[in-house]
């Protein structure tokens, strides 16, 4: 007997576990997760050309990077928290400020597109673009807890 | 004969190169190992000023807040002579008052060279003096420092005591990631009692200092296998990962530095790459660190 009470606790508890691990609900923070991730590959591209030294594959991953950044606004409703979303509020408090930031890494995608098919300087457009990363996470998103 | 003069002067170089361990220590040197611990984070509040102390550690024993380490006189450590200074980092000791707690990580300082050390010890020197007394530690047990002093004898890793740092890259990237930049403190798991869980050695946590997720940095598909060496020096220099994301939490502060402090980004790209090099060839281990979505 027993033992089944101690098998129930720990079902219970992974359980429970297992729970708070759950995935992100349908809707847009789903979505703005998803489209995160498609950013973060089409920047690898990005990165790996630049450090094989090749300029062809920058533009078009550029162009969906500027495409991303495009739709991503209307993925962040109002309030829209999850306790697996690393979203901060301050998102909704300094709403103008995270508009700017999203513009700006659309027009400066669109700028390494052009810096990459006109021959200009591809590091220096994308490291600008990239940029925008970081400042957006560092104001706007929660380091990783436990 | 022309080889046999070769032979013999290879067999003489090793005598005739110049030992670290024999010149005076240095502050210019002692600055780039200072960078190379993530400017001693620990010991610098969030904005500064640096090694005033009043980092925070949180951590399932308290929470403890980072000792000034600049040479004020009274609230800092000034009046420490060399030896002293030496003595907290790689033995633990703090002067008069006995075993430090585990959240000094001094038992990884412990394989610090000795010239690296007092390298350091004299850029600690350098930092402008900051009158800031040390904060009391919150939710320290009782007989605080009969527990470290039991916590270093039955917990406390062990390492070889050297007069230089290695020259080799790989087994350099080892000592920095182990002794200096301490990789191995913050991504390697602990048991409840705070012990290093070395069968984990750099796979990662959940339960970070700070409460931040530490991931598995093996070269393991459950840790950055799929990065390569420029990939982990670009992470190193920038904060950037190969996708591009930024880190955050205490990884951005040990790559930026803290309080207007230097950081790993401050570190000449020869000692970053031969962290890299070593990074690659640690014994992959499989450990998933759940990560958050954004």
């Amino acid at each position: 007997m027993r033992w089944m009470v101690v098998a129930c606790l720990f079902g219970a508890a992974a359980w429970a576990h297992e729970t708070t691990k759950e995935a992100l609900p349908e809707g847009p923070i789903r979505e703005r997760h998803e489209l995160m991730e498609r950013v973060g590959k089409q920047a690898k591209i990005i990165g790996d050309a630049l450090k094989a030294g090749k300029v062809e594959p920058v533009a078009p991953a550029a162009a969906k990077i500027a495409d991303e950044a495009a739709k991503a606004l209307p993925l962040f409703p109002e309030g829209s928290t999850h306790p697996r979303s690393r979203a901060k509020p301050e998102i909704w408090q300094q709403w103008p400020e995270f508009e700017k930031l999203m513009g700006r890494l659309q027009a400066d995608a669109k700028a390494t597109v052009e810096a990459a098919q006109s021959g200009g300087d591809v590091r220096t457009a994308a490291n600008r673009m990239f940029g925008n990363c970081k400042s957006c996470h560092d104001r706007f998103r929660v380091p990783e807890k436990k | 004969m022309g080889w046999f003069l070769r032979v013999g002067l290879l067999g003489v170089l090793p005598w005739v190169q110049p030992s670290l361990a024999d010149e005076p220590g240095s502050a210019e040197r002692g600055r780039v190992l200072f960078a190379l611990a993530g400017g001693c984070g620990c010991h610098t509040a969030k904005d500064g000023p640096v090694g005033a102390g009043g980092g925070e550690v949180p951590t399932p024993f308290g929470k403890f807040y980072g000792t000034n380490i600049t040479p004020d006189l009274e609230t800092g450590v000034g009046a420490w002579s060399e030896e002293e200074l030496i003595a907290a980092i790689r033995d633990g000791v703090a002067r008069g008052k006995g075993v430090e707690s585990p959240a000094m990580p001094y038992y990884w300082y412990s394989g610090m060279s000795d010239a690296d050390v007092r390298d350091l010890v004299v850029y600690l020197r350098t930092l402008p003096p900051v009158r800031k007394e040390n904060r009391p530690h919150e939710g320290e047990l009782p007989f605080a420092r009969l527990a470290y002093r039991l916590w270093r004898t039955l917990f406390a890793p062990r390492f070889e005591r050297v007069r230089e740092r290695p020259r080799e890259p790989i087994a350099r990237g080892r000592y920095w990631v182990d002794h200096v930049s301490l990789c191995a403190d913050c991504h390697t798991p602990r048991n409840f009692l705070g012990a290093v869980r070395f069968d984990l050695y750099l796979a990662g946590t959940e339960r970070g200092p700070g409460g931040d997720k530490v991931p598995n940095i093996t070269p393991h598909e459950t840790g950055i296998a799929s990065w390569d060496e420029d990939d982990i020096v670009q992470l190193l220099r920038t904060g950037f990962t190969p996708e591009f994301d930024n880190v955050q939490g205490w990884m951005a502060e040990v790559v930026e530095g803290k309080g207007g402090g230097p950081g790993y980004r401050d570190v000449p790209e020869e000692e970053l790459r031969a962290i890299a090099r070593y990074l690659r060839t640690v014994k992959p281990v499989a450990h998933k660190v759940e990560a958050e979505e954004d």
